[in-house]
């Protein structure tokens, strides 16, 4: 996954590109590929959540997120935790600048 | 399908047993099952948040009037409002649910994602309010080549 993490005055902006087929199983049937797309999503700073999404796959390939959230600071790391259909993880993470 | 009803349980369960360590008690996948199946978004937002019965809001839709490629449509959403909970929905793909953001203490409303639709329909937004409320916002989207929805 991509993260940037960007402090616009007191409002941290972040740009998250994940990678996962996000097929469904309507998709998957006419393709005859398998079923695989994300679940959830979350991103932490300092062990809280600031921000979440539950996912489906009528979500873009390879998901794109923008989102917004104040009180962090320039420094602070920000995690980013994915789950997909199966269960697996991933995680990654980015000093937000 | 014995089978894959196990599996799927087998999924929900160990998604659900993971969330105290590494994701929140809210994870609308394994909560509201039902909405993420329903063809309609009257149907899904009803599975989701126990009611269709929303406010018109102050809930701004950034999309494009003619999507072009359907497989990736932009979408923005922005709003004043105290947002917590804001769902997205539409009738393009055999199912309406796409995504369910969960704003923390510090959450802004500006998000932006991309979405499938494999034709012309409306995108829906409902959103849940510190103050309880729900609000919506309706949009249309034209989309000249369809995308991967099935």
């Amino acid at each position: 996954m991509k993260i940037k993490a960007k402090l616009k005055k007191d409002v941290t902006e972040v740009k998250l590109l994940l990678s996962s087929p996000m097929v469904g199983k309507e998709e998957a049937a006419a393709k005859k590929i398998a079923v695989s797309y994300l679940t959830h999503v979350t991103a932490k700073v300092g062990g809280k959540v600031v921000w979440e999404a539950s996912t489906g796959p009528f979500l873009s390939k390879d998901p794109y997120f923008m989102f917004t959230f104040a009180g962090a600071k320039s420094g602070d790391e920000l995690v980013i935790d994915t789950i997909d259909e199966k269960g697996a993880t991933e995680t990654d993470k980015a000093v937000i600048k | 399908m014995k089978r894959r009803k196990f599996l799927s349980l087998g999924a929900v369960a160990a998604a659900a047993s993971v969330l105290p360590a590494s994701l929140s008690a809210t994870d609308f996948v394994a909560t509201a099952p039902k909405a993420w199946e329903a063809a309609t978004s009257k149907e899904a937002i009803e599975a989701m948040f126990g009611t269709s019965a929303t406010v018109e809001g102050d809930i701004e839709i950034k999309a494009p009037k003619l999507a072009e490629n359907g497989g990736a449509v932009p979408i923005g959403i922005k709003s004043k409002l105290a947002l917590t909970t804001i769902a997205l929905f539409q009738d393009a793909n055999p199912r309406s649910a796409v995504v369910v953001f969960e704003l923390g203490e510090g959450g802004v409303v500006d998000l932006q994602t991309k979405i499938k639709m494999r034709k012309t329909a409306n995108v829906t937004i409902v959103a849940k309010g510190k103050d309880g409320k729900l609000y919506s916002a309706v949009q249309k989207v034209e989309v000249s080549i369809g995308g991967c929805g099935g």
